[in-house]
């Protein structure tokens, strides 16, 4: 039997509370902002290695972006993950899921033989929750979304995956290759390994990837290749807390209590 | 796995679509859910500004009683796709129907509940369509000359507000986040055309296989959409934080105090040294506040704190602050969702 | 029949790997048991773990490395005890160390070095929130022609509320003093205490390379900080001869001694005083704050049972701020006894750890006579207003 072969997408996010809207340009400011791996794909990367710990193989972390992704990618690499393919082109910039989901698909397809692409449930940034669903699509390849848990039958090729649904849980089984996305916060990552951290920084362990390496077609990348455009962008009201005192009896304050929480149960 | 590209699927444009609303309608256990009549009730109001017959997709098995209410909230037309091999949701089987039945009728906008199944299924779909989707809107609008549907999303964790448009390809697609439209006023004189869709499954091509579903206890505080905690200021009644949970639909946590009392068990402990959670809303009742606990609650989008120490902390991290006895408040709240929830179910 | 008793290899291997992991602290140990003897776990455990026996497998070859490595405080009781100055805490990290390798840590403590990874904190706080305590304060940023000192706030006051009050009592102290300071703001660097405690020795190295590069960047020789572990880390385990390092409650007793800081209002309180384990054993620094209280008018300072040599530890050090500890065997919790039984208006401290470590303990009383204070709190009350707006 080949080894097992997982794949990871992570994406390198800013950290959200440092991202402004110039209220002049209506541009998203993302210079100065400090970076970090998008936290539930940290999840995702855990789920993989714990795969990989029980049933060996290895670990490829994929990621579409440009090269200063690559110190935080390699956080992966100590972690135990084995190599990084990082699918870098100008011609990929403007992307949104749609254009995003076939690139990665094309990169899925040109590493070949895969037992599982893993995600995590959703970027801190666009925040879409999509891209594992669209990638099952392009790929053709069944998915199992937001688990908590993996188990996989290698003999019998199939994987098994621990959602919560409301009020309880399911557990959903579905034949390998197949791809999921892993619910935020669902296990603690590893932290990395620093005996193998001069392993993991080096240069051979990142391969990048243009478009053309990858056999993408032009209209379907990028900008070119996005249904979606941005018609506005504003900087949302402050997230300070309101801090807000409701006055009155505890029958009055109660009464305004639920009609504040309203939007939010 | 090949290496060939995917076929250009032919999705249809601005210049073939038909100018009508679709609404996937979300249902489980014989019941339409909540954000279906939350879409449908603004959906209505959609097509009434732009004069476009609003559709409702209802997929499952023996599903057809839920297409008056789906009628009566606001559709013009339900089509139903009845079959037993769509008695539970699975993205393989519901991806199929979802797309012949859109392939066919070529809606202009399709709308979805951004729930786990309507993300699942609209993710799929809007590659299979090779068109955009807007993502867990919080508003939406459609330009009665254009037709444009403009969806309205935030970002960086709610930081950045953004407005998507999707101009050319078809259909314009959006999942709306739950709990953000009310839902739709029935009107019991409103009737929906029925039209049944021809369901052709074959169930090798299924992948999906459910191992095991239960619905029962699950401590699983970092889901927990709500969490009510409970601090020393409660005096070990966690009786009614639990009725207030159950009624919230959320879960009850408690910081280090109760806990050493044996009030509730460890698991439910919320904080640095216990479990770290993201709700949408957090209740600290009868907390004073100490940053151990805050670190477990801070990433609630809402905080809510009663104590009867206006100088507490808690009130500093909240957004919501009640200075008051929680042991008078609680029952307050109680009564009030009881009574909405009776109130509903009338 | 004679019972068949099992050899158990010894692993010299084991033994060597493990001392050069710990600089050989476990060799001098020559297992007489009274570090075992002085551990304060033996207050709140029928059973406390031997110390002598985690020493003595270690050296064996067969480094015990289980739940037990984390039961350490760094309180340094044992090492103070020791006959042979066995670095007893050194030997906990190092079974630490080896818990990380295996994968083998409490629930909670990666998460405790993500943080400090991608945060620069190890509480999980946004990085770019650093300064927002300081908000209105105007602190000048760090000059090295212009200021005297840096006072390194660190990751606990600039994101804990209860140690963000120390830091502004500190900082009107040194104003009063008219002391020339500059903060480093909001790229301040963690000193990485966290991640040695912890015992992750490489990632620490990895930390305090960059910590120790930054500072030198910024032109920092001499810096007083507010936490005691900061104080202890950049003292004993950075680099030597490259930093000047001080804690406030030395720094202000020099002041004070230099007539700097006028401790003129009377104060007529009783209180006592808890020796943090890493000024006062660690670093023998009795006096210093016993000075600065001395100078307070119609202060009076009782003594707790144990005291200087002797005091109890809080329970916070050794990373075990970031673990959670049962009810029934929490240090705080006898060691707020022994300050309720001098009968004090407020026990003082001088550690963001010991307060919050003590003030927990003191929530759960129904007798809340007794408060929790910082030493540079109790000062800013002795020094006239005129001196503190000026």
């Amino acid at each position: 039997m080949p080894e097992l072969h997982t794949i990871v997408c992570v994406k390198v996010v800013p950290k959200p509370e440092e991202v402004r809207v110039d209220p002049e340009t209506w541009r998203l400011v993302r210079e100065g902002a400090r970076s970090e791996v998008n936290p539930p794909d940290m999840n995702a990367m855990e789920i993989a290695l714990r795969l990989k710990d029980r049933h060996g193989g290895r670990v490829t972390i994929l990621s579409m972006g440009p090269a200063f992704f690559e110190p935080d990618l390699r956080t992966s690499l100590a972690m135990g993950a084995d190599h990084i393919c990082l699918l870098s082109d100008a011609a990929f910039a403007g992307a949104d899921t749609l254009a995003t989901t076939y690139t990665l698909a094309q990169a899925a397809r040109k590493l070949e033989r895969f037992d599982l692409v893993i995600c995590g449930e959703e970027s801190s940034d666009g925040a879409t929750g999509q891209v594992p669903s669209g990638l099952a699509e392009w790929l053709d390849l069944p998915q199992l979304t937001l688990v908590t848990e993996v188990t996989l039958d290698r003999d019998g090729a199939t994987v098994r995956g621990r959602r919560g649904i409301p009020g309880g849980f399911e557990i959903l089984e579905v034949p390998m290759p197949a791809v999921l996305s892993v619910r935020t916060a669902c296990n603690e990552p590893r932290f990395m390994d620093y005996r193998i951290k001069p392993w993991s920084e080096e240069p051979a362990r990142l391969t990048t990837w243009t478009a053309a390496d990858m056999g993408c077609e032009p209209a379907f990348i990028g900008q070119k290749g996005s249904p979606t455009i941005v018609a506005g962008l504003r900087q949302a009201e402050s997230r300070a807390r309101r801090r807000e005192r409701l006055e009155g009896s505890p029958k009055q304050a109660a009464e305004l209590l639920l009609e504040r929480l309203k939007p939010y149960l | 796995m090949t290496a060939s590209a995917p076929a250009l699927a032919p999705g249809y444009s601005i210049e073939n679509e038909n100018r009508t609303l679709w609404v996937y309608l979300e249902q489980r256990a014989g019941e339409l859910e909540p954000v279906s009549l939350e879409i449908l009730g603004k959906a209505r109001e959609l097509a009434d500004q732009v004069g476009w017959p609003l559709v409702g997709l209802l997929c499952g098995s023996d599903v057809a009683h839920m297409a008056p209410q789906a009628g009566a909230a606001g559709a013009d037309r339900v089509v139903v796709a009845d079959d037993p091999l769509l008695r539970h949701f699975t993205v393989d089987a519901y991806a199929k129907v979802a797309y012949q039945a859109i392939a066919e009728a070529r809606p202009s906008v399709f709308l979805a509940g951004a729930t786990p199944n309507g993300r699942d299924l609209a993710g799929r779909l809007a590659v299979r369509l090779r068109t955009g989707l807007n993502a867990d809107c919080t508003a939406l609008s459609l330009d009665p000359a254009t037709g444009l549907l403009t969806s309205e999303v935030t970002g960086f964790g709610g930081g950045v507000l953004a407005l998507l448009e999707i101009p050319r390809c078809r259909p314009q697609m959006a999942t709306v986040r739950p709990g953000v439209f009310p839902p739709a006023v029935l009107d019991k004189q409103r009737k929906a055309d029925e039209i049944r869709l021809a369901v052709d499954l074959d169930p090798v091509t299924l992948w999906t296989r459910v191992v095991e579903r239960q619905v029962g206890a699950q401590v699983d505080l970092t889901q927990a959409p709500i969490l009510v905690c409970g601090g020393r200021g409660i005096d070990g009644d966690f009786a009614s934080l639990r009725a207030l949970a159950e009624l919230f639909g959320g879960e009850v946590g408690a910081t280090r105090p109760p806990v050493d009392q044996g009030f509730i068990e460890r698991e439910r402990q919320v904080g640095q040294t216990g479990v770290v959670c993201r709700p949408r809303v957090a209740l600290a009742l009868g907390i004073s506040g100490a940053f151990h606990f805050v670190v477990g609650i801070e990433h609630a989008e809402i905080v809510v704190a009663v104590n009867n120490d206006p100088d507490a902390p808690i009130f500093d991290v909240a957004d919501y602050g009640i200075v008051g006895d929680a042991a008078k408040v609680i029952p307050e709240l109680v009564r009030l969702l009881r009574a909405e929830r009776e109130a509903v179910h009338a | 029949m004679e019972a068949r008793i099992e050899a158990v290899p010894l692993d010299d291997e084991a033994w060597d790997r493990f001392a050069k992991r710990t600089g050989g602290a476990a060799a001098a140990c020559f297992q007489c048991g009274v570090c075992t003897a002085t551990c304060p776990w033996g207050l709140v455990r029928e059973t406390p773990p031997s110390v002598r026996h985690l020493i003595r497998a270690a050296q064996l070859g067969r480094p015990n490395a289980n739940e037990a490595a984390w039961l350490c405080t760094a309180c340094g009781e044992c090492e103070q005890a020791c006959p042979r100055q066995v670095p007893i805490a050194e030997v906990f990290r190092g079974l630490r160390g080896l818990l990380w390798e295996r994968r083998e840590v409490p629930e909670g403590l990666p998460s405790v070095l993500w943080s400090m990874h991608w945060n620069r904190n190890p509480w999980s706080q946004p990085p770019s929130q650093r300064m927002r305590w300081a908000e209105g304060l105007d602190l000048p940023p760090f000059d090295p022609q212009a200021h005297e000192i840096v006072l390194y706030i660190g990751c606990t006051a600039s994101y804990e509320p209860r140690a963000q009050k120390v830091a502004r009592a500190v900082i009107r102290l040194l104003r009063a003093a008219n002391v020339a300071f500059g903060v480093l703001g909001e790229t301040e660097p963690c000193c990485g205490e966290a991640a040695l405690s912890l015992g992750h020795r490489a990632y620490f190295e990895d930390i305090s390379r960059t910590t120790a590069a930054t500072l030198a960047e910024r032109g920092v020789r001499r810096l007083v900080t507010i936490s005691p572990h900061a104080f202890d880390v950049f003292r004993h385990h950075y680099p030597p001869g490259v930093l000047e390092t001080t804690h406030y409650v030395a720094y202000l007793a020099t002041l004070a001694q230099e007539g700097r800081l006028p401790l003129e209002r009377a104060l007529p309180k009783r209180i006592t005083y808890h020796d943090p384990c890493l000024l006062g054993r660690k670093d023998q620094s009795y006096d210093a704050p016993r000075s600065l209280l001395e100078a307070i008018p119609e202060l009076s300072l009782v003594e707790m049972e144990h005291h200087r040599e002797n005091a109890l530890c809080c329970g916070g050090g050794g990373g075990r701020m970031w673990m959670e500890t049962p009810r029934g065997e929490r240090f705080a919790d006898v060691r707020i006894q022994e300050a309720l039984a001098t009968d004090s208006d407020f026990v003082v401290t001088a550690c963001p750890f010991c307060i919050v470590m003590l003030e927990d303990s003191l929530r759960g009383m129904a007798d809340q006579r007794m408060k929790v204070v910082d030493l540079g709190e109790l000062l800013t009350l002795a020094i006239p207003d005129e001196a503190i707006l000026a």
